[in-house]
């Protein structure tokens, strides 16, 4: 026997346990894995989906189009709600941005044409428990519903009264002016792309 | 088998109050803080630490014959990161909810003391029985533990238990519990009251002794 | 809880906790001060302070400020009883972290959070730690901590606010408040004399520079720290505004929010602020940066609490860096880190 591998027997010696177990944790992991994979992903998928409704009115999750759109270099995942025939009925977006403590991420719907706003659902965010965290609630998401995108939106504190305004949570202004602001970004970048794609090729896959 | 180390018995009810693993050993502060603003993820972190702990010590008694000593930890690791991620993986595919509300933490149970300290204090020495009965044990202690906690912040916080109205719709929620430092103040609080009545306890006993004693 | 046993080989606790002054040298004897003394000189010096409040925020003020004394008063027995001590609410230092506290909050503050308050400022950050003179923190300002991230709603911008109020001052937003979000210059000489919204002691600067001129020159608040604290909030503000981060000029900054009220009053808490004249000048500085990056980084308005706190925190760190050479002592970099 050759000097390394009396080495390598010394190793395989020791570690034989070590080696032995990581195969069969590993085996046993990549099973479980395999098993509960697709499941973990369709709870993922499900919960866009779930929303998709309440954020294009009259949206039927069966008829669902995941498309991407380029901006700004990079290829951004849009979902398209079709009727039945395969006509665009809205999009929605999925954007996101600074909030007071962390990133916030929502959900936006769109009709077509990209001239209404017709939802807003947050997916996730780490906002204040009890203030912040009430961008959360359909109280104030409905509030965006039926909003131009022609105008920028603003928050503004103690009653709305413009058509760009949108009613701040009390005491959570800046949780709201968040919120807003993703919903403007999103608008101007990605507006265009997919106005040109409603009209232009409506029917494509 | 050495014949100093505890019994079944004993180490079962050992994990729950004397030897509690939060109010008397202070380990796995990790979840304790993190997740008890409310009892509903307590008690899903609760369960997949006791899966995970449960699993953990009967591995290691089962090849405690083999451990090499300078290996042993990397063993204990192993076998914990594997059960672990066995637990993540079904929180995500069963409680999808309860799985994004617990975030980071069901991952980070890897690194809770307490599992790796039973391996080493008990499951790695003793046999399958007597770990068994350590692992549900300190399961149950870390529970008892955990719930307290998750009870006082909960109710004070948001007026609810288990998602349950428990106390008036005009009970102003007490925001500072449900944040992270209302975890420190509520274990610190918690941890004073068990010292309080740890040294009550044995201030009585002594006297009781020394009654006996004099008579 | 009060029927704590004593350890039976314990020495018996004394009636009178023996209390120290500490300070550097040198050290000179002067045998008027008490604690007692310097509670009643704080009480003095708030006075103008109250005054003020109660002109503008009428009864509000004294309801407010009241339940915070009883509240502080009861919790102080309370938890003097459970830790087995004769009573200390003589030497006054629970009414004054009732004053501070009551005047720290907004005048539409409902009852239970002058209570919480109280209740976690005595209890929590006073006795927790052992009493007078333990407490590393400032005890009126870890209630308001406390209360302010727990009901935030009632303590936010928006609880200042209540147009149909019968109170003139309190029908429109805070000066900081209003700079912060809608980009509005206060009117200096509102500022100055006090009559404008905010909590109930911070509004008038007039009044927060009596008391607190008086305190500095009784010798019981430190010149060196709200001297500290003014120099670098005005600096800072300076600075912020300077560079078009901050509406306000440094000299709104110094006169709005309650920057005077708590350099004066709070940062100068003897127990919870360094002991040398150096010491207290790195504190005062460190509170006037913090207040002035919080009023213009944070979702916050004011930052005054937060910067007290935080300060606070600094304090050991402070006390051992700052360590005075004994007289005839070689000033040694090592002795002096310890």
């Amino acid at each position: 026997m050759s000097p390394s591998n009396i080495g390598f027997m010394i190793y395989l010696k020791q570690a034989w346990l070590v080696i032995l177990l990581a195969l069969v944790y590993g085996a046993g992991l990549a099973g479980v894995q395999v098993g509960l994979s697709p499941r973990i992903e369709q709870n993922k998928k499900d919960e866009t989906y779930r929303v998709i409704p309440d954020l294009v009115p009259g949206a039927d999750a069966r008829w669902i189009e995941e498309t991407r759109v380029p901006v700004e270099g990079k290829e951004v995942l849009v979902y398209r709600a079709n009727t039945q025939a395969g006509d665009p009925m809205g999009w929605v977006v999925p954007a996101s941005g600074q909030g007071f403590a962390d990133k916030i991420e929502i959900l936006i719907g769109l009709d077509p044409e990209v001239h209404t706003i017709t939802g807003v659902y947050v997916l996730n965010q780490k906002e204040t428990p009890g203030l912040g965290d009430y961008i959360t609630g359909i109280d104030f998401t409905s509030r965006f519903a039926g909003k131009s995108t022609g105008e920028r939106l603003e928050a503004v504190r103690g009653g709305a009264v413009k058509d760009n305004q949108i009613d701040a949570i009390t005491g959570a202004t800046i949780s709201s002016n968040a919120v807003t602001s993703i919903v403007n970004m999103a608008v101007e970048t990605l507006g265009g792309a997919l106005r040109e794609r409603a009209s232009g090729k409506g029917k494509s896959g | 088998m050495n014949r100093d180390e505890p019994t079944a018995g004993e180490r079962f009810l050992n994990g729950i109050l004397p030897e509690n693993p939060v109010y008397r050993q202070l380990l796995g502060m990790c979840p304790t803080l993190a997740v008890t603003g409310a009892m509903k993820p307590a008690m899903t972190m609760v369960a997949a630490t006791a899966f995970v702990l449960i699993c953990a010590n009967l591995m290691v008694s089962s090849i405690r014959h083999l451990l090499k000593p300078h290996l042993r930890i990397l063993v204990f690791t192993l076998t914990i990161a594997t059960f672990v991620t066995i637990a993540d993986r079904f929180l995500a595919a069963y409680l999808y909810d309860m799985s994004k509300q617990l975030g980071p933490y069901v991952p980070l149970i890897i690194v809770n003391c307490l599992i790796i300290s039973r391996c080493e204090i008990c499951a790695s020495k003793q046999g399958l029985w007597e770990s068994f009965a350590d692992a549900v044990g300190m399961s149950l202690g870390f529970g008892l533990a955990l719930a307290s906690i998750a009870t006082v912040r909960e109710i004070l916080g948001s007026g609810t238990w288990f998602g349950l109205s428990v106390l008036p719709e005009s009970w102003p929620g007490w925001g500072v519990l449900v944040l992270p430092p209302g975890a420190f103040l509520t274990m610190g609080l918690l941890i004073a009251g068990v010292e309080w009545w740890g040294a009550r306890q044995r201030a009585v006993e002594k006297k009781s002794v020394r009654k006996a004693e004099a008579a | 809880m009060s029927a704590e046993p004593k350890p039976p080989s314990a020495e018996p606790v004394s009636r009178d906790t023996p209390r120290f002054s500490i300070a550097s040298s040198p050290h000179l004897l002067d045998s008027s001060r008490s604690t007692q003394g310097m509670m009643v000189d704080v009480l003095i010096g708030l006075a103008p302070v109250l005054l003020v409040s109660l002109i503008v925020f009428r009864s509000y003020a004294l309801l407010q400020v009241g339940l915070c004394v009883v509240s502080c008063l009861v919790f102080e027995a309370l938890c003097a009883g459970m830790r087995g001590r004769s009573l200390p609410l003589w030497d006054g230092s629970a009414a004054v972290t009732g004053v501070i506290l009551g005047l720290s909050l907004p005048w539409s503050a409902p009852w239970y959070i002058a209570v919480i308050g109280s209740a976690v400022a005595i209890g929590l950050a006073k006795w927790v730690f052992g009493g007078l003179g333990y407490n590393l923190f400032n005890p009126a300002m870890v209630g308001r901590a406390f209360v302010m991230l727990s009901f935030a709603r009632e303590m936010g911008t928006s609880a200042y606010v209540r147009a149909d109020a019968s109170i003139d001052a309190v029908t429109t937003a805070t000066p900081l408040a209003a700079a912060k979000m809608e980009s509005v210059m206060p009117d200096l000489w509102p500022l100055f004399v006090g009559i404008h919204n905010g909590s109930l002691g911070e509004t008038s600067a007039l009044a927060c520079l009596i008391g607190g001129v008086y305190l500095c020159i009784r010798r019981t608040a430190s010149w060196e720290i709200p001297a500290g604290v003014i120099l670098s909030a005005a600096v800072f503000a300076g600075l912020a505004s300077g560079i078009g981060l901050s509406p306000l000029s440094w000299f709104h900054h110094l006169l709005s929010g309650s920057l005077l009220f708590g350099a004066f009053f709070i940062a100068t808490d003897p127990v919870s602020s360094p002991l040398t004249p150096k010491g207290k000048w790195i504190f005062g500085a460190g509170v006037g940066f913090f207040i002035i990056l919080i009023r213009v980084f944070s979702g916050y308005p004011e930052g005054v609490m937060f910067a007290v706190l935080l300060m606070n925190a600094a304090v050991p760190l402070i006390n051992r860096l700052t360590r005075p050479v004994p007289l005839g002592g070689l000033p040694t970099v090592k002795e002096a880190v310890g």
